[in-house]
């Protein structure tokens, strides 16, 4: 069915469109695709350096969360949509690459994450500040959070390669 | 040595052909790339950023790079560690690319800029790193630095799209094009 869908999306105005172009329109997306990653990459990784207290000592944790949670989110808009035309552009590479699903299930982690932490510091700043960046678990959650998203670049680079993954790959064998 | 000859012993060099010999290792050295160069660029984007009086404003410019800067060199050094294990895997291609030699010469200004700057603004940062934005020179380092490291990242990806390299290895007995078909309009390496 996703091999249906993602041949029926090549042949779309659009698909062909950045088809047509895509000496440079696929490489170009591929470039600001790349540098939202490192604008969420690193707003991550403050926020998550302030919760461990590696960095931002004299930041509260809503302050650093203040100065980087709206770039990680229109970081990720920007991703949404470079990513979406780039499935457009290339829907069989992508959709029928095992690296892509699995990078879209840990965007949607890292992303409730990042939505969780957001809602409930602003709900509940105090037990946040005082107690929570204090816990192991919430310590533990930041690196493993860090983790997903540095897994989510590698495998993105990765739907380029999807026959590392051998016979789990969805790519249709000759 | 002739840099031919060079650019020949890198290739043949059991590093080379180790990388080459496995179907995995490009790619994850690849990834690894990716994840040191987009670290490098964040980190460098929160500091210009703050040169510029744009972000982090309220905050001393010395404790931003006392945060930042360490994971910007570790960040660069591991960019380095894995562009170095790329090159030498099709040395003769790349060293010929135009996008690739393009993307060296702005690497080695990005460096002389950060160079400039420490020789400028860098030497009177305790007059003004509490300002909401650096004197003049570092403003314009800022700048620069951005241009540099956006148009570093551009002419990266286009490598991968101007170097025919079969990115695994050529098995004679394997034709990667069994293995998954690319789509249309796309040849050569793995983009």
């Amino acid at each position: 069915m996703i091999r249906q869908f993602a041949e029926w999306l090549s042949q779309t105005s659009l698909s062909i469109l950045i088809q047509t172009h895509n000496a440079w329109v696929i490489p170009t997306i591929q470039s600001i695709h790349i540098i939202a990653i490192g604008v969420v990459l690193t707003s991550v990784l403050m926020i998550d350096l302030r919760i461990l207290g590696w960095a931002g000592h004299d930041q509260t944790l809503r302050e650093t969360t203040d100065r980087f949670g709206p770039w990680l989110s229109w970081a990720l808009l920007v991703l949404l949509v470079t990513g979406i035309s780039m499935v457009i552009g290339e829907p069989v590479r992508a959709l029928l690459s095992l690296s892509f699903w699995l990078k879209m299930f840990l965007v949607a982690v890292g992303t409730l994450i990042a939505a969780i932490l957001q809602i409930t510091l602003k709900s509940n700043e105090q037990h946040w500040e005082q107690t929570l960046v204090n816990r192991r678990s919430v310590r533990s959650l930041a690196i493993l959070t860090l983790l997903i998203w540095v897994g989510i670049v590698i495998l993105g680079r990765l739907i380029a390669y999807d026959y590392v993954w051998g016979s789990w790959s969805l790519k249709p064998t000759a | 040595m002739d840099i031919t000859g060079f650019l020949a012993s890198l290739e043949s060099s059991s590093l080379a052909t180790g990388i080459r010999d496995s179907l995995y290792v490009f790619p994850l050295i690849e990834s690894l790339h990716v994840v040191g160069l987009t670290m490098v660029f964040g980190t460098m984007l929160i500091v210009d950023l703050r040169l510029l009086g744009i972000a982090s404003i309220r905050r001393p410019f010395t404790s931003i790079t006392s945060d930042i800067m360490k994971w910007t060199w570790a960040s660069f050094i591991w960019t380095a560690a894995t562009g170095v294990l790329m090159f030498v895997t099709n040395a003769n291609v790349y060293y010929h690319n135009f996008f690739f030699r393009t993307k060296i010469v702005l690497l080695a200004l990005a460096g002389i800029n950060v160079l400039i700057f420490e020789l400028t603004s860098g030497r009177t940062v305790h007059r003004w790193h509490k300002d909401a934005a650096a004197p003049l020179a570092g403003r314009t380092a800022a700048i620069l630095s951005l241009l540099l490291w956006i148009t570093i990242i551009v002419m990266g990806r286009w490598i991968g799209f101007t170097t025919s390299q079969s990115k695994a290895p050529l098995d004679r007995d394997i034709n990667l094009d069994d293995l998954f078909t690319p789509p249309a309009n796309e040849s050569g390496s793995p983009k």
